[in-house]
């Protein structure tokens, strides 16, 4: 029996994380934490088993509360960091420090902690470069996008990887890395979800890249798995869907129109100052070109992991048959 | 894609008629679950260059195979070809020979240069059909998933070869012996006699860097002329009975593996020019 502590726990896959664990026999008290006063809105809210913390993990103060506060009252052994800031278009400071500072708290502070054994970080593929002289399916040691043109969301993703990476092995907790494949799904920050919700989908003509999307299912048995792990790492974790970029619109429902690369970018823009959209096409010209799917058989091997839901398209309908 | 795979196939069906689609039926296929593999190879597409490419390998190039048997029938496998003729109809046309000379049917997994993934439609086609970006780690997977890789160690040189220096092999990458090393994989030199004149090359403009090709062939036709090729399979090279995969950390080792890779190939030419009675004959 262990408690866990879920930071991002308003997120959907938070939500879904924490719902689970409490569920979880194995877990003895779940101490979820997010920002918002979220609480009523969690049907376990009155378990005993479930405590609900509002904490501002951009303060270094709140953060060393938490942790050697609430944290170490419940003897908390794995933390299991989701919160990130979702919105694509955000920069400064503040964004900054809730990217990659809380988690560089949350590190220095576990290595000096007396119950917390393991911190499962949660990152993304969009750290990993694109680019037509790599590969299309990627493994762990694949390149990291460090381009520093990059907009501040790529760059922050790395860089909280990169803090959590050069941890390993160094401090007294083990720090496992999850590399998610993006989820489908309304408030998960998803840019191909706003992409496919659009009325139209513009991509650059003449490509049609493999993508490959997760569901927060998926994503949650592999902060499950991670949790319940043991060991150090970094694991990829892909999505049950592996197809064209066409095809996900198709089963969308979302007619897709080719245009010359130059002009996707601005009519993005524009869509953007319409109408508050997420979708950003300089984040994602490169996936739009030469594609990007994560290869998970690192999960697979060591966690266990393997992706079983699928999409459920609106028109396509679920996948029934599962990968080779 | 300009079309849906249902086009593909209808057109596979309609115009290559029942053995495309028999073959089609009996391909090898890693289904990635939406009838993908995970490099974007689709069964219906692989059909309708079957459809495109058996007239042309059979009625206007002329195709003759020797030594099929020494394609792996299963597991992995490295085919390593002469590349020539001032556009790559080799390679389609050795990807066409496999697929119909293999039972059950192979697609070969032809291995290409960086800047074809960035030619729009050209990249995506190609996708469809096996072809995979020139990388280390596409490479990888597909040999551990048990793929056959079509390489030209010659690379982008050997098609931009000129006509003065037909069958004599440019400088020979040595990669595909360090993979063959490493992941136990066959090599299977492959001689192609033929292409090296159907587009005599005089020149070349180089284009700067950022442009979609490397330069513009100066030829002396616009289109490949109705040779005859012959493609010659030698026996496969078993480098994992010599060595372990470690050994593919050895420069030495692969080099001297690339040295007999090319040996072969360069003596299946020569037995392949002596043997040939004509151009197009």
């Amino acid at each position: 029996m262990m408690s866990v502590l879920v930071t991002g726990a308003t997120n959907p896959v938070g939500e879904r994380l924490v719902r689970s664990l409490v569920a979880d026999t194995r877990v003895s008290h779940v101490l979820a934490v997010g920002k918002e006063a979220h609480e009523a809105a969690m049907p376990f809210a009155n378990s005993a088993r479930f405590t609900y913390k509002r904490v501002d993990l951009t303060k270094s103060r709140q953060v060393r509360e938490l942790l050697f506060g609430a944290a170490r009252d419940l003897s908390v052994e794995v933390v299991v960091h989701l919160a990130q800031h979702r919105d694509a278009r955000g920069r400064g400071r503040k964004v900054h420090a809730a990217n990659v500072e809380a988690l560089r708290s949350i590190m220095d502070l576990s290595d000096r902690h007396p119950t917390i054994r393991r911190v499962v970080v949660r990152s993304y593929a969009v750290v990993y470069r694109v680019s037509m002289d790599l590969p299309v399916l990627v493994t762990e040691d694949h390149p990291m996008n460090l381009d520093p043109s990059a907009p501040q969301y790529v760059r922050d993703r790395v860089e909280a990887d990169l803090v959590a990476c050069t941890r390993m092995g160094l401090t007294n907790a083990e720090i496992v890395v999850l590399r998610c494949a993006e989820a489908l799904g309304p408030g998960m920050g998803s840019q191909l979800f706003d992409y496919l919700h659009a009325p139209l989908a513009l991509r650059p003509a003449g490509f049609d890249p493999m993508v490959n999307v997760a569901t927060v299912g998926d994503l949650v048995s592999a902060f499950e798995a991670a949790t319940h792990g043991s060991g150090e790492g970094v694991f990829n974790i892909p999505g049950h869907d592996t197809l064209p970029l066409t095809e996900a619109c198709r089963k969308w429902g979302t007619p897709s129109i080719p245009m010359p690369g130059p002009l996707v970018a601005p009519l993005y823009g524009l869509r953007h100052r319409l109408t508050g959209s997420e979708f950003t096409y300089g984040l994602n010209r490169r996936t739009m070109h030469f594609g990007l799917v994560l290869d998970g058989s690192r999960a697979r091997q060591v966690l266990g992991y393997v992706p079983k839901h699928p999409i459920d398209w609106p028109v396509g309908g679920p996948v029934a048959v599962v990968a080779a | 894609m300009p079309f849906p795979p249902r086009v593909a196939r209808a057109l596979s069906s309609l115009v290559g008629g029942p053995a495309v689609r028999d073959r089609a039926g009996r391909l090898h296929f890693a289904d990635a679950g939406h009838g993908y593999d995970r490099f974007g190879m689709h069964p219906d597409f692989v059909a309708l260059g079957d459809t495109l490419g058996s007239p042309v390998h059979d009625r206007y190039f002329r195709v003759k195979s020797y030594g099929v048997e020494n394609i792996p029938a299963t597991g992995p496998g490295i085919l390593a070809a002469n590349h020539s003729g001032s556009i790559p109809v080799d390679g389609a046309m050795l990807w066409t020979d496999v697929l119909r000379n293999t039972h059950p049917p192979r697609t070969a997994r032809p291995v290409a240069d960086h800047f074809v993934t960035a030619l729009p439609i050209v990249s995506t086609l190609f996708a469809r059909c096996g072809v995979v970006g020139g990388s280390r780690g596409n490479a990888k997977a597909l040999l551990e998933a048990g793929e056959l890789l079509m390489i030209f160690p010659e690379g982008v040189p050997g098609v931009g070869k000129l006509f003065r220096d037909r069958y004599q092999l440019q400088d020979w990458r040595v990669g595909h012996c360090e993979l063959a090393i490493r992941y136990s994989a066959p090599v299977v030199p492959v001689g192609i006699v033929g292409a090296e004149e159907q587009m005599p090359q005089i020149g070349r403009i180089p284009l700067p860097s950022g442009w979609a090709v490397p330069y513009l062939p100066v030829t002396l036709t616009l289109f490949p002329l109705p040779v005859r090729y012959h493609i010659h399979y030698g026996e496969p090279l078993r480098f994992d009975q010599e060595y372990t995969p470690d050994d593919a950390d050895d420069p030495d080792t692969v080099a001297e593996a690339a040295a007999r890779v090319k040996a072969a190939v360069q003596a299946l030419l020569e037995k392949g020019l002596a043997l040939r009675e004509g151009v197009f004959a």
